[in-house]
């Protein structure tokens, strides 16, 4: 039997399905049964992969490779494994989340409004698949357009300004890292088997020292910006409050989750010896971040903006685990960003629901909605305790095993980290004060949870418990890529 | 003489076209109709005869050939009921454009410097005369005028250039006389690369581009800035690949801060314009940069990688030209930004090909401007202008940010009442040509070996 194109699969049913959108362009119930069903079949194929991958009927990795552009040596490949595979089912899960959080923001053009979400999962697939440094560049490049638009013409406020800042940001490093990835190319023309985007094989070229820095700071300069690491996370907040529930449930957990993994896959491997040398800035950065995110976030007015900030403050304690050398916070950090992904999806589609619901987010305004809707209120504590690492929960994993593995590195590195996670608290439990207690400060009525945000509550709850209390698949997926990179950046581990 | 004939079958066919179409309008009752489906039918044979892949014709003039003829033939789809509505539609139209086109063809594979003085001319003088097309415009005759006088100017530096390469080398053939040593030579070749470099507007002589443009009706400055620039990059690429390692020594750095400055111009040009034609002209000198930057690299791979860019340009700026002409009313063109608001929702066709066309200017993937980016600057660095490179890389993000303005107000604004969203009628032809310009924009972003295989194949060899 030939074999399925899987991961084609996986990335192009979105974009064929929101290219089948316009066709509903009139009927706006239609667009969300048939987005949420898109949505639907997209997580039914990533599982239906899970379960095959863990039965073991793929191998160690699932991958497809065409010959594209043969004169330059690039190819159509890809590539699933255990980290892939874990980004990938996450994709699909807030893909379906981003249906069920978009009741008010689909009511003008809902076709385009669900075609660029599908599209926009398609990209993120894509980078999560790519083993083609010029493929996924490309994918990387891509994935801001459908943003671009969902915040562009769906957001509130300046949703235009804020749009175009973020597409800059973001396109500056984009095309930064584009021609880094050009010059890898470039230098590949000399290897024996001629020019070659293949990542295994660029991680096996032999860059002088000092090109293989400027390179790693291209290629991180661009993953910084998405990641957010200060001091490039400005486009962030903003684009986070502007946004349509949805775009910020794809911002906070996909596209920043593109930064970390590109980080883990492509720029430790490519330049080992760089990463050495800007290990220490990079951990300070992240480390700053996490300080820096959280007193900005007490200040916040705006919940989205202050979930915003958080995202900032856990991106860069992953980002310092990521480049610390210790494996155990390696692991850690993907937990950390699946959890993140998981937390940050709920607490964004809670405060989306409280805009939908009073017109605004301001705290000022806010106060006392665990009285009146105790589904909500139960629901907003749960997702700012998961957000708060609360042991049992999701968060809790990631940060205890990043925690234990700067230990064993860098013990003032890890203190730092421990107190960072204790500021994380000031913020998270004013949030659930501001927004859960006290006298309500609104006289406007606050229906409690509809079936369809239960829903989606409760599959980011199961998943976060899930993570909380058996991280073990989870870490037993990501175990031998991450022993594979871990072994190439640091061999003496 | 049979093999003459094969040789130069899309010269032929070309002047002769011309000739015919303007022979028709003798004729005491031809149908209106009858001038475009002729030119048109003209400019489809030297495609046809490229993709037959004849014997004895040139690669260049191979390449050529097929490019010019999708240019012409897209242009005559875009102008056919835009210029009838307008009512400059008529026999000297199509002639002028045929032969404009035959002068494109002859500068692009001319290998003397005569043959190429010739060429250069015929393709401005026609130009000139299309540009200004439109008698009651006084913006077009004006924009004629803008361009035929400096455009003389550029001429005379041209030809003083030849004379004193020739004066060096005795020799008249682009080859050999710039392989003679000498610093006549080397002087001769800086005064032709200015009078080439005016027609490609490279900075500092560009500045005639944007109010051309902007005066041109928007199929013709389609057919400008598509057709003069690729054949005019051609004869740029040809001298490029000839200079002597000694002259190439004095003149690439100069090449070199010229490609910088025509970037950096272009680019950030663009950004404070409130006029969507003057953007698009600022943008298609950014691109003429990037070109310069392949030609600097013509050996190290840069001459496939220009000539894969030239044609994703002729793309996007005939789509994106074709597209601002399909979403004019009838009087004049719109131009002016903030009478694109809101218009992606009200013409999504039409405004859908603008945006493509911008996307491949910004060089976003999944387009051939993508493709064509990482081609050049791919080429620039195995040549090793790294820093011209970076620099480049960085104008574009500029790039990046009109071609978002321009989309944001397609998109992202709702439209005002002062700006009626009212078009014309474009007609089959026209929608045709956009039609195929868009995907084959997207064609050449997702299946380029196809370009670059024909590219490979035809150069390969020599």
């Amino acid at each position: 039997m030939r074999q399925l194109p899987w991961l084609s699969l996986i990335i192009f049913w979105p974009l064929v399905a929101a290219c089948v959108m316009p066709a509903l362009r009139g009927d706006a119930v239609a667009c969300r049964r048939f987005a949420l069903l898109a949505a639907l079949g997209e997580l039914a194929l990533c599982a239906l992969i899970a379960g095959l991958f863990a039965a073991g009927s793929f191998g160690p990795a699932l991958i497809e490779d065409a010959a594209w552009i043969p004169s330059f040596g690039i190819r159509y490949s890809l590539s699933l494994d255990g980290l892939s595979l874990i980004f990938v089912v996450l994709t699909a899960l807030i893909g379906l989340c981003c249906m069920l959080a978009s009741r008010h923001d689909d009511r003008e053009r809902p076709a385009l409004y669900y075609g660029l979400i599908l599209a926009s999962l398609t990209t993120v697939q894509g980078i999560f698949l790519a083993s083609d440094v010029f493929l996924f560049a490309l994918f990387w490049e891509a994935q801001l357009i459908p943003v671009f638009f969902l915040i562009g013409v769906f957001g509130h406020g300046d949703k235009l300004r804020v749009a175009m800042k973020f597409f800059l940001f973001s396109a500056t490093g984009g095309l930064l890292m584009f021609l880094a990835v050009i010059a890898l190319g470039v230098l590949s023309a000399g290897a024996p088997d001629g020019p070659n985007f293949a990542l295994e094989a660029l991680t096996r070229l032999d860059i002088p020292q000092n090109v293989g820095r400027w390179l790693f700071a291209a290629f991180v300069l661009s993953f910084a910006i998405k990641i957010p690491l200060i001091p490039v996370h400005m486009w962030l907040p903003d684009a986070h409050t502007e946004a349509p529930t949805a775009g910020s449930l794809i911002l906070a957990g996909l596209l920043l989750k593109t930064g970390g993994y590109a980080l883990i896959r492509f720029a430790l491997p490519l330049f080992p010896e760089a990463a050495h040398a800007f290990a220490p800035a990079l951990t300070v950065l992240g480390l700053v971040g996490l300080f820096y995110a959280s007193a900005v976030a007490v200040a916040q007015e705006d919940v989205k903006r202050l979930i915003a900030y958080s995202s900032i403050g856990h991106m860069g304690l992953a980002v310092a685990a990521i480049v610390s050398g210790s494996r155990l916070a390696l692991g850690g950090a993907v937990l950390l960003m699946v959890s993140h992904a998981l937390t940050s999806g709920g607490l964004f589609s809670l405060a989306g629901a409280i805009g939908e619901r009073l017109g605004s987010r301001r705290f000022t305004i806010l106060g006392g909605l665990w009285n009146k809707a105790p589904h909500f209120g139960a629901a907003f504590l749960f997702c700012v305790l998961a957000s708060a690492a609360l042991p049992g929960l999701s968060g809790f994993v990631g940060e205890a095993m990043i925690v234990f593995g700067l230990f064993k590195v860098n013990v003032l590195a890890a203190g730092l980290a421990v107190a960072g996670m204790a500021a994380t608290l000031v913020y998270l439990l004013r949030l659930a004060r501001d927004v859960l207690y006290g006298p309500p400060r609104s006289a406007l009525p606050f229906p409690d949870l509809d079936a369809r945000e239960t829903v989606l509550l409760s599959l980011l709850a199961v998943g976060i418990v899930w993570l909380g209390l058996f991280p073990g698949p989870v870490l037993g997926l990501a175990a031998e890529p991450l022993n594979a990179i871990a072994a190439r950046v640091w061999p003496g581990l | 003489m049979s093999a003459f004939v094969v040789a130069y079958f899309p010269h032929l066919c070309l002047a002769f076209g011309g000739l015919l179409v303007l022979c028709l309008s003798m004729a005491r009752s031809v149908p209106a109709g009858f001038y475009p489906v002729t030119a048109g039918l003209f400019a489809a044979l030297p495609g046809l005869w490229a993709v037959a892949g004849p014997q004895g014709g040139s690669p260049i003039a191979c390449f050529y050939a097929g490019l010019l003829s999708v240019i012409a033939l897209a242009t005559i789809g875009l102008l056919a009921r835009y210029a009838k509505r307008r009512g400059f539609a008529g026999d000297a139209l199509y002639g002028l454009l045929l032969w404009s086109a035959l002068g494109m063809l002859l500068l692009a594979d001319a290998d003397d410097w005569i043959m190429l003085a010739v060429g250069l001319e015929l393709a401005s003088l026609c130009l000139y005369a299309l540009i200004a097309a439109r008698l009651d415009d006084n913006l077009g005759t004006e924009a004629a005028l803008k361009y035929f006088l400096p455009g003389a100017m550029a001429l005379a530096v041209l030809l003083f250039g030849m004379a004193l390469i020739y004066a060096a080398s005795g020799s008249l053939e682009i080859a050999a006389s710039l392989a003679a040593p000498g610093p006549l030579t080397a002087a001769g070749l800086a005064l032709v690369l200015i009078g080439v470099g005016f027609k490609l507007s490279l900075a500092p002589v560009h500045l005639w581009t944007p109010d051309v443009y902007q005066g041109a009706p928007a199929p013709v400055a389609a057919f400008l800035s598509s057709g003069s620039k690729a054949a005019a990059a051609a004869a740029l690429l040809h001298v490029c690949s000839e200079v002597s390692p000694e002259a190439k020594e004095l003149l690439w750095p100069a090449l070199a801060v010229a490609a910088g400055l025509t970037m950096a111009v272009g680019n950030l040009g663009a950004v404070a314009q409130g006029s969507v034609k003057r953007l698009l002209a600022y943008s298609s000198i950014a691109q003429m940069g990037y070109i310069l930057m392949a030609a600097m690299a013509v050996n190290d791979g840069g001459g496939e990688a220009a000539l894969f860019y030239l044609a994703a340009f002729a793309l996007m700026d005939l789509a994106a030209f074709g597209a601002v002409g399909a979403l004019s009313a009838e009087i004049g063109d719109r131009d002016d930004i903030a009478a694109y608001r809101g218009l992606g929702y009200v013409h999504p066709w039409r405004a859908g090909v603008l945006a493509i066309g911008l996307a491949s200017l910004a060089g976003l993937p999944p387009t051939a401007g993508f493709v064509g980016k990482f081609l050049v600057f791919g080429a620039a660095l195995s040549a090793g202008y790294v820093g011209l490179a970076a620099f480049g890389i960085i104008t574009a993000v500029v790039g990046v940010f009109y071609a978002l303005r321009l989309l944001a107000a397609l998109y992202m604004r709702e439209s005002l009442i002062a700006h009626p969203a009212a078009v014309y009628a474009t007609g089959p032809a026209a929608t045709l040509a956009l039609g195929v310009m868009a995907a084959g924009l997207v064609g050449l972003g997702l299946f380029p070996q196809t370009l670059l295989g024909t590219i490979a194949a035809l150069f390969g060899g020599a």
